[in-house]
């Protein structure tokens, strides 16, 4: 089995592809409708490249959707912001209307007063819906793991073959214990706290 | 107060400056690992360090390893997916000063920064 072989063996999780070398090699085609990411940590890829060490097409596949995720992220972060923006302008125009002449009744006033209750209830979602999104960052740190162990394997049969192919040294370290899913920020909370207050107190005894 | 965020996804770095707006802190810089951030903390200012643990060219626990060489004073927190006690008695024994584990609430942030810099 040469590399093109266990490149095909690990982009298709099946039987080594018969293809001859050369189209072994060829990058996987582009996702045709996706444009280039967003600059962002050097280790990703772009969408449109694949690995230059030619670690498998999987593992390319797998970058390419951490990419994409944290590019739609920070799309969905703008719409967010620029909503924040709107209503923080909106309340600014209301307390402004609040002091016009026509404004007094007690009618308006009180009418002034649930536009502004309301407003505030769309800020507070606002936020809440931005805090949400780190799902997108524990998702990714969670396909990392799983790129991490594809790569191990990968260069086990390296090893085992004896082909020349370096391992990538750019990726990030991988976290082997993230909560399980479903864990609640306050259990992750009080989980961290009571290991920092152990830690404290066999420090001073 | 100037805050350095050091995290490789861009997506939580925003998150984490959302959350430091709303509480009153406006003056952010931001390294994508801890090699960046190393670079902003050398720019000066900084006097708080919010940091992610899993990051590509240096890790959060190397970079906390290294600002500890160097300013043993300046309150480090960090936040990230790791979750283990293992792992927060070592980032403790780094030299952090306090740990958040992803997911966080903005409240939780905020109690952690308020009891670093009180």
């Amino acid at each position: 089995m040469d590399q093109s072989e266990i490149d095909a063996l690990l982009a298709g999780g099946g039987k080594p592809s018969k293809k001859p070398k050369a189209a072994a090699k060829a990058p996987a085609p582009a996702p045709a409708a996706v444009p280039a990411p967003a600059p962002a940590a050097p280790r990703r890829p772009s969408l449109d490249e694949p690995q230059k060490d030619g670690s498998g097409h999987v593992i390319s596949e797998l970058d390419t959707v951490t990419s994409v995720t944290e590019r739609e992220s920070n799309k969905v972060m703008d719409q967010l912001d620029q909503i924040s923006r709107l209503v923080s302008r909106q309340q600014q125009l209301i307390t402004d209307m609040m002091t016009h002449e026509g404004a007094q009744s007690p009618g308006a006033q009180q009418a002034i007063h649930e536009v502004m209750s309301a407003g505030k209830e769309i800020q507070d979602k606002v936020f809440e819906a931005m805090d949400l999104m780190q799902f997108q960052d524990i998702t990714r740190q969670k396909l990392e793991r799983i790129v991490h162990h594809l790569r191990q394997i990968h260069d086990y049969i390296v090893d085992l073959l004896g082909t020349g192919l370096k391992s990538e040294s750019e990726r990030p370290s991988i976290s082997h214990t993230i909560a399980q899913t479903g864990t609640t920020p306050d259990e992750n909370k009080a989980h961290a706290d009571a290991v920092i207050e152990a830690f404290k107190s066999q420090k001073k005894g | 107060m100037k805050i350095l965020i050091v995290d490789d996804s861009s997506t939580m770095r925003r998150i984490i400056i959302n959350t430091l707006s709303r509480i009153g802190y406006t003056d952010v810089v931001e390294g994508e690992n801890g090699k960046s951030g190393l670079e902003k903390l050398g720019q000066g200012g900084v006097e708080m360090i919010i940091t992610d643990w899993n990051m590509p060219e240096m890790d959060g626990l190397e970079f906390v390893k290294t600002v500890r060489g160097q300013n043993p004073a300046i309150p480090i927190l960090m936040v990230t997916t790791n979750a283990a006690k293992e792992d927060i008695v070592e980032a403790l024994q780094a030299g952090v000063n306090n740990y958040v584990v992803k997911p966080f609430t903005p409240e939780t942030l905020k109690e952690k920064i308020e009891s670093l810099l009180g």
